[in-house]
C-alpha cells in the first residue's frame, strides 16, 4: 500500500499527469491520423496496397488509372533493416568487447569518442558519404567480387551496375546505428557485477570463455539493442534516400537498387496532394512501417520476459 | 478509493487538454496569414515552380533595385502548390513549368479575377551521360531513348544505338537509366518528348510528371530525387545514363548527348537552339493570353525547326487579370520589365535561355488586359 500523502504530495503527483497524458494522447492521435489518411487507399485498393508490386502515379484515381502497391517498399525497408542488424550486432558485439577487455585505457577512450561523435553526426552526412564513398568503393571491391566468384548464391547473383543499392543501404545503416548499440551493450557490460567476473577468474577460466560468458549475462541488453537498431535502421530517411536507388524494383538479390517506405515518402509526399489517392497511399507506408515496430518490438519484449523470467 | 480519485484526475487532464487542443486548433484555422506591408512598399507575393526561382531572384533584384517601391517575393514551392495558391488567391502570381491543367484553367477563366498565363523563361531538358573512355560525342533519338527506358535496349553496343553512332567505340556494358524519384516538370517535359518522338514505343499513360519506370522492373533504373540527385548518380555510375534540367547540366560538365529533331538533325542543346525551337513554337501560341496553353506547351517539345533543340519547354508565370488599386501598376511594371529589360543577357542567369523576341512582343500584351479592381 501507498502511505498516505499529505495535499503536497497530491498536487506534486497528479500534475505529472498532465505531461504524462500529453505523450500518450500524441502517441494515439499519431495512430489515429495514419490510419484515418490510409483508409480511403484501402477502401478503393483493399489489401493488395500493401501485396502489389505497381506504383503508378496518375490523374485517373486507382484502380483503373493510378495504382499505389507497397510491397517492393515494404521489401526493400524489411531487406535493408535485417542486413544493418545482422552486420551491426557482429559490429558492435566486437567493439564492445575489445573497449572493454582488449583495449589499452588510452585507446577505449579514443575509441568512445568517436562512437559517441558518430552517434551525434547528422545522418545527411552518412548519406552523402554513402554515395560519394560507400557505395562505389563497395561495388568495386565487395559486390563485384561476391557477384564473380559466389552468384550461384541467390542473394549475390545479380550483377552490380552501381553503388546504389539496397545492399549498400544496409552496410550505411549499419555504420549508423552501431554507435546506439555499443552504447546499450556497453552500458550492461560494465553493470555485470565484479563478483561474478572475478568468479569467473577465479575457477580459471581462459578469457575466451570469460567473454562468452559475460556475452550471455547481457543477452537481453543484446535484444534490446537489436530492437532499437531495427527501428532506426527501418525508419531512416535521409541517407537512404541517396543510396538505395529509390528504384521500384523487387527481388531476392540485393546487389540491385531498391526503394524504402520511408524514402518513398522523403521522395513523393511533397506534390502528392495532385495525385487523388496518392497521399493516402504514403500514410499507408507509415501505417505499415508502425505496425512492423509494433510486430518487432512485442517480438522483443516476449524474448525478454522469457530470458529475464 | 485512491484508485477511483487518479481515474478521475487523469480523465479531468485528458478532458482539458483534449478541448485545449481543440481550440488551439480552431484558432488556427480562423487566423489567416496576412503580411504587415508598409503602406509605401508594395510587396508582390509569388509562389511555385522550384526552376524558375534562380532567375527569378536575380529579376527580383534587378527590378527592385530600379523601382525601389516594389518587392517581389517568391516562394520555390513547386508548380503544383503554386498553381493550388494561385486559385487559393494567397499569391499575386504564380510560377509553373506547365501552364494551368485545362480543368483548372476553365475555373480560372471563369472567376472575376481572370487569368493570365505568359512564357517567360526557356528551359530544356539534356541526356547526360557517363560512359569511361567514351571519346567523340553520343548521338541519340527519341525511340532509342525510349527503348533504354523501357528496359529493352540492355547494352550500349545495341545495334540500334551502333546506327546512329556508326564512328563510336561503344562499350559492352550493361545501361543504368537514371530517372528522377520525386515528381517534377523536367520528367513531364521528358516524358512527353519519348511520347511524340516514338508513340508506339512510349504510350500516353507514361507521360506525367511522376510516372512508374519501365526500367525499374529490370533492376536498371536509378531513381534521384532532384535534379542533383540525378547528376551525382550519373556522376558515380559508369555506364549510366540520365535526364537533367539544362541549366543544372551546364554547371556541372557532365557530357549529353546529342538528341535528333523532328527534321533529322542531331543538335546540341544551345542557347541558340533552345531559343530556336521556341521561335518555332511561337505560331502555336494561343491567339490571347487568356486562352489555355496546354496545346503551346506541348508544341514547344520536339518542335519543328532544323536548328531546334527537340526536349525544349517554356516555364510560365501566371497573373490575375484583375489586382487591388495598389498592387494593379507594380504588377504591370513587373510584367513589362520582365518582357524587355529582363530578357536581356546580362539580366538572365547562366543556363536559363532567354525568350525570343516574338514572345516578349505577345506577353507584353498583357498590359492591356489587366485592369484596377477599384
Amino acid at each position: 500500500m501507498r502511505p498516505k500523502g499529505s495535499r503536497h504530495d497530491f498536487i506534486v503527483f497528479y500534475s505529472l499527469a498532465a505531461p504524462t497524458s500529453i505523450v500518450v494522447l500524441i502517441l494515439l492521435l499519431m495512430l489515429a491520423t495514419q490510419l484515418g489518411l490510409s483508409l480511403p487507399v484501402f477502401g478503393v485498393q483493399g489489401l493488395s496496397t500493401l501485396t502489389t508490386t505497381i506504383w503508378r502515379p496518375s490523374y485517373t484515381p486507382p484502380p483503373d488509372g493510378a495504382w499505389y502497391g507497397l510491397l517492393p517498399a515494404i521489401w526493400g525497408t524489411m531487406t535493408s533493416a535485417v542486413i544493418a542488424v545482422f552486420l551491426a550486432t557482429i559490429l558492435s558485439l566486437s567493439l564492445v568487447v575489445v573497449i572493454e577487455e582488449v583495449a589499452s585505457r588510452r585507446f577505449r577512450e579514443v575509441f568512445s569518442t568517436i562512437v559517441d561523435l558518430m552517434a551525434g553526426m547528422p545522418t545527411v552526412i552518412f548519406g552523402v558519404w554513402g554515395l560519394a564513398f560507400l557505395g562505389p568503393t563497395l561495388e568495386k571491391w565487395i559486390m563485384d567480387p561476391l557477384h564473380s566468384h559466389l552468384s550461384f548464391i541467390p542473394l549475390f547473383s545479380c550483377e552490380p551496375l552501381s553503388g546504389a543499392t539496397v545492399f549498400t543501404a544496409g552496410i550505411l545503416l549499419s555504420v549508423m546505428i552501431v554507435p546506439f548499440m555499443v552504447a546499450i551493450i556497453q552500458e550492461s557490460y560494465r553493470a555485470i557485477p565484479m563478483t561474478l567476473k572475478e568468479a569467473a577468474w577465479s575457477l580459471g577460466m581462459t578469457r575466451y570463455e570469460y567473454v562468452k560468458l559475460n556475452i550471455n549475462m547481457i543477452k537481453p541488453a543484446i535484444a534490446s539493442a537489436l530492437l532499437l537498431g531495427f527501428g532506426r535502421a527501418s525508419s531512416e530517411t535521409a541517407a537512404v534516400t541517396l543510396v538505395v536507388g529509390n528504384s521500384f524494383n523487387i527481388g531476392y538479390c540485393i546487389f540491385q537498387p531498391a526503394y524504402t517506405i520511408s524514402s518513398l515518402i522523403a521522395n513523393q509526399f511533397t506534390e502528392a496532394q495532385d495525385f487523388p489517392y496518392m497521399m493516402n497511399a504514403l500514410f499507408a507506408g507509415g501505417l505499415t512501417l508502425l505496425v512492423i515496430g509494433i510486430i518487432v518490438n512485442s517480438i522483443g519484449i516476449i524474448y525478454l520476459r522469457r530470458v529475464r523470467f | 478509493m485512491a484508485n477511483l480519485k487518479l481515474v478521475a484526475g487523469v480523465l479531468i487532464v485528458l478532458v482539458v487538454v483534449g478541448a485545449a487542443i481543440m481550440i488551439v486548433m480552431r484558432g488556427g484555422e480562423g487566423e489567416t496569414a496576412q503580411s504587415p506591408e508598409t503602406p509605401r512598399q508594395v510587396v508582390l507575393l509569388g509562389s511555385g515552380a522550384t526552376f524558375i526561382h534562380p532567375q527569378l531572384d536575380k529579376w527580383a533584384k534587378e527590378f527592385t533595385a530600379i523601382y525601389p517601391s516594389i518587392r517581389i517575393e517568391y516562394n520555390p514551392t513547386g508548380s503544383g502548390t503554386g498553381q493550388t495558391q494561385f486559385m487559393q488567391k494567397v499569391v499575386d502570381f504564380a510560377g509553373s513549368d506547365p501552364p494551368l491543367p485545362a480543368s483548372r484553367w476553365a475555373e480560372a477563366r471563369g472567376r472575376p479575377e481572370g487569368v493570365i498565363q505568359m512564357p517567360v523563361i526557356l528551359g530544356s531538358v539534356v541526356i547526360a551521360y557517363n560512359i569511361p573512355g567514351l571519346e567523340g560525342r553520343l548521338k541519340l533519338d527519341g525511340e532509342t531513348i525510349a527503348l533504354i527506358y523501357k528496359g529493352e535496349i540492355e547494352y550500349w553496343d545495341d545495334p540500334r544505338i551502333k546506327a546512329l553512332n556508326p564512328d563510336l567505340k561503344l562499350p559492352n556494358q550493361k545501361i543504368v537509366a537514371v530517372h528522377r524519384s520525386d515528381s517534377s516538370g523536367t520528367t513531364h517535359i521528358f516524358t512527353l518528348f519519348l511520347h511524340k518522338a516514338a508513340p508506339h514505343v512510349w504510350p500516353k499513360e507514361l507521360v506525367e510528371k511522376a510516372i512508374e519506370w519501365p526500367v525499374d522492373k529490370t533492376g536498371r533504373g536509378l531513381g534521384g530525387k532532384g535534379n542533383q540527385g540525378v547528376v551525382e548518380l550519373v556522376r558515380r555510375t559508369s555506364y549510366s545514363i540520365g535526364y537533367v534540367e539544362y541549366a543544372y547540366a551546364v554547371l556541372t560538365g557532365l557530357p549529353w548527348a546529342l538528341v535528333r529533331n523532328v527534321e533529322g538533325v542531331f543538335i546540341d542543346a544551345t542557347p541558340e537552339t533552345i531559343m530556336a525551337a521556341a521561335e518555332n513554337a511561337y505560331p502555336l501560341l494561343p491567339p490571347s493570353l487568356e486562352d489555355d496553353f496546354n496545346k503551346a506547351w506541348e508544341a514547344i517539345v520536339y518542335a519543328p525547326g532544323k536548328n531546334s533543340y527537340p526536349i525544349t519547354s517554356f516555364s510560365f508565370l501566371i497573373f490575375y487579370k484583375v489586382y487591388s488599386p495598389d498592387k494593379v501598376d507594380a504588377i504591370k511594371k513587373f510584367i513589362e520589365w520582365v518582357n524587355t529589360e529582363g530578357q536581356k543577357p546580362k539580366n538572365i542567369v547562366e543556363g536559363y535561355v532567354p525568350i525570343p523576341e516574338s514572345i516578349r512582343q505577345y506577353n507584353l500584351r498583357a498590359l492591356q488586359l489587366i485592369k484596377s479592381s477599384g
